[in-house]
């Protein structure tokens, strides 16, 4: 199962748990002391910063590793190309990594991340060479074995990109084999998502409650919320209609359905958003908000009511209006609910994200239009920014 | 989980006085980074939607009613925060409440939208651009110091890049690769200089501290690549090994910096950038010989120094946090 100490797995959600009270002041840090050291940790797990700096310097060593393989044993003898060699490859980076994680215990270090990654990309590309025939891919065997590896790997490592990347290959499977095997496949396949990922959903959920999967917290976050995008995708119109174009060839016409799947479009965000705050779940609570935006979008997309300037303004004001609401409201803890900043401290406090997010989209101010931009001269005033890219 | 904590507590590992706080606790659901990013959002649309709206209408009655409520909006949220704002120290200032961090973004941008159209429409500055560019970032540089809001610092610092006709924000540094003319390479060296030398004073005059680490961050991606470009740029001539030479100066000075105000962080890109340099000083040597065996050396180089790096990296990691 887990590659990871599991005792010091157990005892670093325990001081995780216990660092937390005592950020909010319930517990002393003597106290905190006495627990670290009757449950110490032995991982090596350095800050952000390391790992990102350990991750990039990984991937430059195998990478020129596995190049300097390749140029000795392979060239000459038409390996090169072929699966098996990437396969291999894919091996010797994965011995790496249950060597590195099981001698020196790197635990998120950068080092273990980095393997672990090369190994998926490497075992997928292979998976994708063995399955494709002089440029055509068999997307449903490609797809099948790249749900497999990252399943293992997801169990082996409860690594949150292989979680991602399991959940999604697993719907590119369902759909690949619907629509290749099933008769009036395309026309089903919405429903067969919906059902799929609702279910998966809802066993998810119960799956994050049970202690012996507390290992793998995170990574049933992040499929639930792939899982939570696919119900939603699943019936977006836009979708639906996109893909129903490219298996008959007609495009822009209006889908069977319709109103069905408009009102899933425009409700299932709100449902996500009621449900995310009837049960305080900050998964549904997120994705409902981010999936209003999609709603909206994709009306635009076939209704233009309004021209982009007002959409924009009127979007602006509304949703200012609702964060001041929401704040006035919350100004005093209601229902469970509070405003107040959460205790436990934001990793991105370190690099002060937000405000590198302020400078880069609000740096340039919107301009005149295109051409007119040569009147600024040299001063390049312009360039676009934001008023461009919607 | 509270059986876990009866656990601790029955093993002794917490007082009872802990123990009654914690299953006194309440679990408040707070939603602060939701109702922040809306709050974030909702100014990034308000302000681009604005933006589009007067230049759309220009030649319409409807422009200048756009331009007044622009106009209104930013005096409005001007006099909101300078009404709110706490006594200005050179000390890290608390804004007053959450909200008050936006409506000053908002006004903010705004200004700079109202002042961009006056310009454009108006002359305002005749055909003088420094002046056009200069007053919004003397405006955000007050701005942020006045109200204490590194957002507001920051961009006043892409301001001031293109103001000097450059820019710092990270996509235009990657994507605009005008490093091939020697103006560009010696803007963006003084930008660096300019950037560092304010982080310096920042620390040394003890003025706003906490704005160093924006400063820092520009300047030193700003000068290590302006830096790397003028290498690239003389690279058949002398000239080049100066540039390097100024390069690993630099770096030096960063690296005892970062050492001294403990941040990981600056230590990652010192020896990045380091590596980069060195590496394409390695490359050259290498590329000299003209030899097939040379692209085996090259290969055995980058896996050796990235190795040797990665213990380095752990071994500065771990004297980082024992100093």
């Amino acid at each position: 199962m887990i590659a990871y100490n599991k005792i010091w797995l157990t005892s670093l959600r325990l001081q995780n748990d216990v660092k937390e009270n005592q950020n909010r002041g319930y517990i002393t840090a003597e106290e905190f002391k006495n627990i670290k050291d009757k449950y110490p940790v032995g991982f090596y797990t350095p800050g952000l910063f390391a790992r990102i700096g350990l991750f990039i310097l990984t991937i430059i060593v195998v990478t020129f590793a596995d190049g300097i393989l390749s140029l000795l044993f392979a060239s000459a003898s038409n390996l090169f190309d072929t699966a098996g060699w990437v396969f291999f490859l894919s091996i010797l980076s994965y011995t790496a990594l249950e060597v590195i994680v099981s001698s020196k215990h790197h635990y998120r270090s950068g080092v273990d991340d980095a393997l672990l990654f090369i190994s998926a990309l490497l075992s997928g590309v292979a998976s994708a060479m063995l399955f494709s025939h002089y440029n055509v891919v068999y997307y449903m065997p490609v797809s099948a074995t790249i749900f497999i590896l990252s399943l293992y790997f997801t169990i082996r490592f409860a690594d949150m990109l292989m979680a991602a990347l399991c959940g999604a290959a697993l719907f590119a499977f369902i759909y690949f084999g619907w629509t290749k095997l099933v008769p009036f496949g395309i026309a089903t396949i919405p429903f067969v998502i919906m059902l799929v990922s609702a279910g998966l959903y809802w066993g998810s959920y119960n799956l994050n409650r049970q202690k012996q999967f507390a290992g793998y917290y995170n990574c049933i976050l992040i499929a639930q919320i792939i899982f939570l995008l696919g119900l939603y995708t699943a019936g977006n119109y836009y979708v639906v209609q996109t893909l129903g174009d490219n298996i008959s060839d007609q495009a822009g016409k209006p889908i069977p359905l319709g109103t069905f799947f408009w009102l899933w479009t425009m409700l299932i965000p709100l449902v996500y958003l009621g449900w995310g705050i009837f049960k305080k779940n900050t998964v549904l609570l997120r994705m409902g908000l981010v999936l209003i935006a999609a709603a909206i979008a994709t009306f635009r997309y076939y209704y233009h009511v309004l021209p982009l300037d007002m959409v924009l303004t009127m979007g602006g004001a509304l949703i200012l209006g609702i964060a001041y609401t929401a704040m006035r409201y919350l100004k005093t803890p209601k229902h469970g609910f509070t405003y107040a900043e959460p205790d436990t401290g934001h990793m991105m406090d370190h690099l002060k994200v937000e405000s590198l997010i302020v400078a880069e989209t609000f740096a340039k101010v919107p301009s005149p239009p295109a051409e007119e931009r040569s009147r600024f001269g040299g001063g390049d005033f312009g360039g676009g920014g934001s008023s461009s890219s919607y | 989980m509270d059986s876990l904590y009866e656990h601790l507590h029955a093993d002794g590992l917490i007082s009872d006085e802990s123990f009654e706080k914690i299953k006194q606790k309440q679990n408040l659901f707070s939603v602060h980074w939701e109702i922040k990013t809306l709050l974030y959002l909702g100014v990034l649309l308000l302000t681009s939607g604005l933006g589009l709206l007067i230049y759309e209408n220009i030649d319409t009655i409807g422009h200048k009613v756009v331009l007044a409520l622009i106009a209104l909006i930013c005096t409005g949220c001007f006099a909101y925060c300078f009404k709110m704002a706490l006594p200005f120290t050179t000390e890290k200032v608390k804004s007053p409440n959450t909200s008050s961090d936006y409506v000053l973004l908002l006004g903010s941008v705004s200004f700079l939208t109202f002042i961009g159209y006056l310009q454009y429409e108006y002359k305002a500055f005749g055909t003088n651009y420094n002046m056009a560019t200069l007053i919004p970032m003397l405006v955000l540089f007050f701005t942020a110091y006045y109200f204490d809001h590194l957002g507001i610092l920051n961009m006043a610092i892409a301001n001031l890049a293109v103001w000097m006709g450059v820019s710092v924000t990270p996509k235009a540094l990657l994507l605009n690769s005008g490093f091939d003319s020697k103006t560009i390479i010696y803007t963006y060296l003084v930008l660096g200089a300019i950037l560092l030398t304010g982080a310096y004073l920042t620390q040394r005059l003890n003025f706003k501290r906490h704005f160093k680490f924006s400063y820092q961050h520009y300047g030193v991606h700003v000068t290590f690549i302006s830096l790397l470009a003028g290498y690239f740029f003389y690279y058949n001539s002398a000239f080049a090994l100066l540039w390097m030479l100024a390069l690993f100066a630099i770096a030096f000075l960063i690296y005892l910096d970062a050492f001294k105000s403990h941040s990981f962080y600056f230590l990652l890109l010192v020896v990045l950038y380091g590596y980069v340099a060195i590496s394409s000083l390695v490359v050259r040597m290498l590329l000299l010989a003209q030899d097939e065996g040379a692209l085996y050396l090259l290969m055995l180089y980058f896996i050796g120094s990235a190795i040797g790096l990665i213990f380095l990296l752990i071994n500065l990691n771990k004297r980082l946090k024992a100093s």
